[in-house]
């Protein structure tokens, strides 16, 4: 599949201040997560990308056309940011008719547009009041419906759940996933871990203005050599199970659980050790409980690649 | 009982924020949960004695709510969803200070300022001032002071916005921490559900000014039937023939994990019994719950 | 034997206690806010500039034999009585260094909180409304009290001190109530017209100019209507008139105005209960809003 955002050597720095160092990387259709911690660049990242600011080095390139200074492509970006910069005293259909009104649309077309992204977000009942009069919610769901107002092919949203209740966050979680359905491009950045899991499981990891990590978290999990797979289980008979697997050369380390009835393993081959637990519970007929990998997830892939 | 309310009735003018709540709630942590305008921020303030109800009654920590309010804050510790910070102070006068205001003696303020903020991990930053604080730090300052006069009851109104994912790991240890000492009542207002989900024992549904759910999240949570959560690594398809061929009822959702129902007289041995006569190995076996998720969309309706 | 201390969370075995003045931390802490604000050391000492010279004046006036042969008429030079502490408490000078340190110490009293949203950290404490506001007003006392009744104690008891007798007690008994009376009139008004004026805005630049513009301003509109209707009753425009006819009032001097003392009392007290209005509701509006 060919990428849809493409950077090439991309790096900015503020003065002397690094912002992101040789990112080069390719972003295909579909939802993708962006992470990492406070100041690693990932606001400048966004801000490139949508052709905020220029390259000191480098260049992104947009469905196969830099966009520097290429205005005609920011019809096919739509940009949801954090911070609420908004003009408190006009109302949201002010707003965002307004806004659509740059994309060189017909009148009778802004309408429509605004109407259909007014509804999406569920905010037509509250169109013509002044956005000072918006709860948080309220501003974040307009937010949303300005960066998806003129369709765009990509989508690069800054935090989009933040200041959702949990049926609001449902609610743009299955609209995100509507637009991947569609083949759209949609970039997530939060900090949130379990909310972007709950959107996709490919993501890029930035960190001191470099990518640390990129693709699908369960193999990028997989590169982590330095942090061997740590497998939990929880039975019956802890104990004898783990008696079963203290010969095997693969299993680096066992420990039990603070409750007495599971254990923790550690091991490089993961398909060596589940095939031989598969073995185990049929021949012992051992009452398992649960099987879990406690750090096969976002939260883990994070702390072991950025550090604490 | 750390807290006990009955019919409580609060309404701004014509707006009614709560409309006859009842809640009980021992030790431990507690969410508290619910759309926005359901009427959180006012039970909050309620309990915190802030505000007199309108009607109903009832105790916090074993105070009157209606009329002995200070006694309530006294014993209770605040830590508010927005930004708030004094200019101008450090971290330790900041803390000190506000321990002070809650009736400590200015040396044990100052004593326990300093504990308190090496607590949360403001050591090494505790004598800078609080306008050179970043997000995350200014969110474990808020702790801080809502620690400093070790209160036996804890309101924490959404404790890791705005942190990132090390602020937000760090900042959930530090409240499970406190809340298994367990002396302490901790009451946690979120919209982020996966931190109810590891930290608290008992939840709370709030919806338009009433208490749509309550309990134990372990029992709110748990299903009757046998439904198991698995992830395979090999041949899926040939795997869900034969569970299928032994009455089960296989789903797959997102990041392929499989659902499985299985029927009452069925052991769940046979269900890596299938595995291996397909050649599969089960790599995740959990029993299903109702995810948080799920049970507030259920409780609260809509959708 | 040994022990080891545990990580994690530990509690506290002290006890809290019921202070006489719940409020004392606040208005210390506001005291020691202003004194860290840059240049403020520098405009509090200036200020002490009239109480210096005034009672450089009180020396000369009983040591008038060694400076004769600098005055002429020295007799006439300098009088210590009620006249000279009206002319030390009404002077310009002092009453417009006395709004300098009201910026500094007063502008960012309530509007800091406001805008650094710490209403709620304070309201979560025992202490109430009431509470809030008089450690608030004590920042501004001290102040102001610094710069009133304690030079005009420190010139009366000099006086005494230096002209070694207690005729400026006995010959002029009401003066010392006098004194403690106008340094608490300025002292209550500038606490609610700072604090009225701190509490409208969340931001201190604006509450500074305010505080400055109408005290000026008030002075400036007396000019320019005075110019047109030429009535001394458009005095009372001016804060500045009203402290000096009220300072007149107390001190027993001829009025500078030519209308009723009592107006100016009338004006000054005024403004404190329409500030003590809006201040109850503004600081209740924000405990409720959601």
């Amino acid at each position: 599949m060919t990428a849809v955002i493409e950077t090439r050597n991309l790096s900015k720095w503020y003065g002397n201040v690094l912002g992101l160092s040789d990112v080069s990387l390719g972003i295909e259709p579909g939802i993708t997560g962006l992470l990492g911690p406070n100041g690693a660049g990932k606001s400048t990242f966004m801000k490139l990308l949508t052709g905020q600011l220029k390259p000191n080095i480098g260049s992104v390139s947009i469905l196969g056309r830099r966009i520097w200074n290429h205005f005609d492509a920011f019809a096919k970006i739509g940009f949801c940011p954090e911070s609420d910069a908004f003009y408190e005293e006009i109302s949201g259909w002010e707003f965002l008719t307004g806004l659509l009104s740059f994309y060189g649309f017909s009148k009778a077309e802004i309408r429509a547009r605004a109407e259909k992204a007014l509804d999406i977000v569920n905010l037509t009942g509250d169109k013509d009041r002044k956005i000072r009069g918006y709860s948080r919610g309220m501003r974040q769901r307009i937010k949303f419906a300005q960066a998806i107002g003129h369709d765009p092919e990509i989508i690069i949203l800054d935090e989009p759940l933040s200041g959702l209740d949990p049926l609001g966050k449902r609610k743009l979680i299955h609209l995100i996933k509507d637009y991947r359905d569609q083949g759209r491009t949609i970039l997530v950045s939060s900090h949130v871990l379990p909310e972007i899991e709950a959107m996709t499981s490919r993501i890029i990891l930035i960190h001191q203005g470099k990518i640390l990590a990129q693709g699908d978290i369960h193999y990028v999990r997989d590169l982590i050599e330095t942090h061997p797979h740590v497998i939990s289980i929880k039975c019956g008979d802890a104990r004898g199970l783990a008696a079963k697997f203290v010969n095997e050369p693969y299993v680096l380390k066992i420990h039990f659980g603070p409750d007495g009835d599971s254990l923790v393993v550690e091991t490089h081959k993961r398909d060596a050790f589940f095939g031989r637990l598969n073995q185990v519970v049929l021949e012992s007929a051992l009452r398992v409980e649960e099987i879990t990998s406690p750090d096969d997830n976002l939260q883990a892939v994070f702390d072991y690649l950025v550090g604490k | 009982m750390s807290l006990e309310v009955r019919d409580l009735h609060f309404s701004y003018g014509k707006i009614t924020a709560l409309d006859g709540v009842n809640l009980k709630l021992e030790g431990g942590a507690a969410g508290l949960l619910g759309p926005n305008g359901a009427g959180k921020s006012t039970l909050l303030r309620i309990l915190l004695g802030f505000l007199t109800p309108a009607k109903g009654d009832g105790k916090v920590l074993g105070y009157d709510i209606r009329h002995q309010r200070p006694l309530i804050r006294r014993s209770v510790g605040y830590m508010p969803e927005d930004d708030c910070f004094i200019a101008g102070l450090d971290a330790v006068s900041f803390t000190a200070y506000f321990g002070e205001l809650s009736g400590m003696p200015r040396q044990e303020a100052m004593k326990r300022a300093h504990e308190v903020l090496f607590y949360v991990g403001l050591g090494e930053a505790r004598y800078r001032l609080l306008d050179t604080y970043s997000a995350g730090m200014k969110q474990r300052l808020k702790l801080a002071q809502a620690l400093v006069h070790d209160p036996k009851l804890l309101f924490l109104d959404e404790p890791t916005a705005g942190l990132d994912p090390h602020g937000r790991q760090e900042v959930l240890e530090l409240i499970k921490d406190i809340s298994s000492a367990k002396d302490i009542h901790v009451l946690i207002s979120s919209h982020i559900l996966a931190d109810i989900e590891t930290i608290c024992s008992d939840v709370v549904i709030l919806n338009k000014g009433k208490v749509a759910a309550q309990g134990k999240l372990q029992d709110l949570r748990s299903i009757d039937y046998s439904l198991f959560e698995l992830k395979v690594m090999g041949n899926e398809s040939l795997f869900r023939q034969e569970l299928e061929s032994l009455g089960c009822r296989v789903d797959e959702t997102e990041d392929r994990i499989l659902k499985v129902y299985m029927p009452a007289e069925r052991d769940r041995l046979e269900i890596f019994r299938a595995a291996s006569a397909s050649g599969v190995q089960v790599r995740h076996f959990v029993k299903s719950r109702t995810s948080l998720e799920d049970l507030f969309a259920r409780t609260v309706g809509v959708d | 034997m040994a022990t080891i201390r545990e990580k994690g969370y530990s509690h506290w075995d002290g006890a809290l206690v019921e202070r006489k003045f719940p409020w004392w931390p606040i208005t210390r802490t506001g005291i020691q806010l202003a004194f860290r604000r840059k240049h403020f050391k520098f405009f509090f000492s200036v200020s002490f500039l009239p109480a210096v010279v005034f009672l450089v004046g009180i020396y000369i006036s009983e040591r008038i034999e060694d400076f004769k042969f600098m005055i002429k008429d020295s007799e006439n030079f300098i009088k210590i009585n009620p006249a000279f502490f009206k002319t030390y408490f009404t002077n310009d000078f002092l009453l417009f260094m006395m709004v300098m340190l009201l910026v500094f110490s007063g502008a960012g009293l309530i509007a800091d909180d406001l805008k650094h949203n710490a209403l709620q950290l304070y309201f979560s404490r025992p202490i109430g409304k009431k509470d809030y506001f008089l450690g608030k007003a004590a920042v501004i006392f001290f102040f102001i009290l610094a710069l009133t009744l304690v030079p005009g104690l420190v010139l009366f008891f000099m006086k005494l001190v230096f002209s070694g007798n207690f005729k400026l007690l006995t010959g002029y008994p009401w003066l010392l109530p006098a004194i403690i009376g106008f340094s608490a009139l300025l002292t209550v008004f500038f606490a609610f017209y700072t604090l009225l004026l701190s509490a409208l805005s969340k931001n201190r630049r604006y509450v500074t100019i305010l505080i400055f513009a109408i005290y000026v301003f008030s002075d400036v509109v007396y000019g320019i209507t005075f110019g047109i209707f030429r009535s001394p009753y458009v005095a009372l425009f001016s804060l500045k008139a009203s402290f000096q006819q009220a300072g007149a009032v107390i001190f027993g001097q001829r009025l500078p105005y030519a209308y009723p003392g009592y107006l100016s009392f009338l004006v000054l007290f005024g403004i404190c209960a329409v500030s003590a209005a809006v201040l109850h509701r503004r600081i209740r509006g924000i405990e409720v809003i959601e």
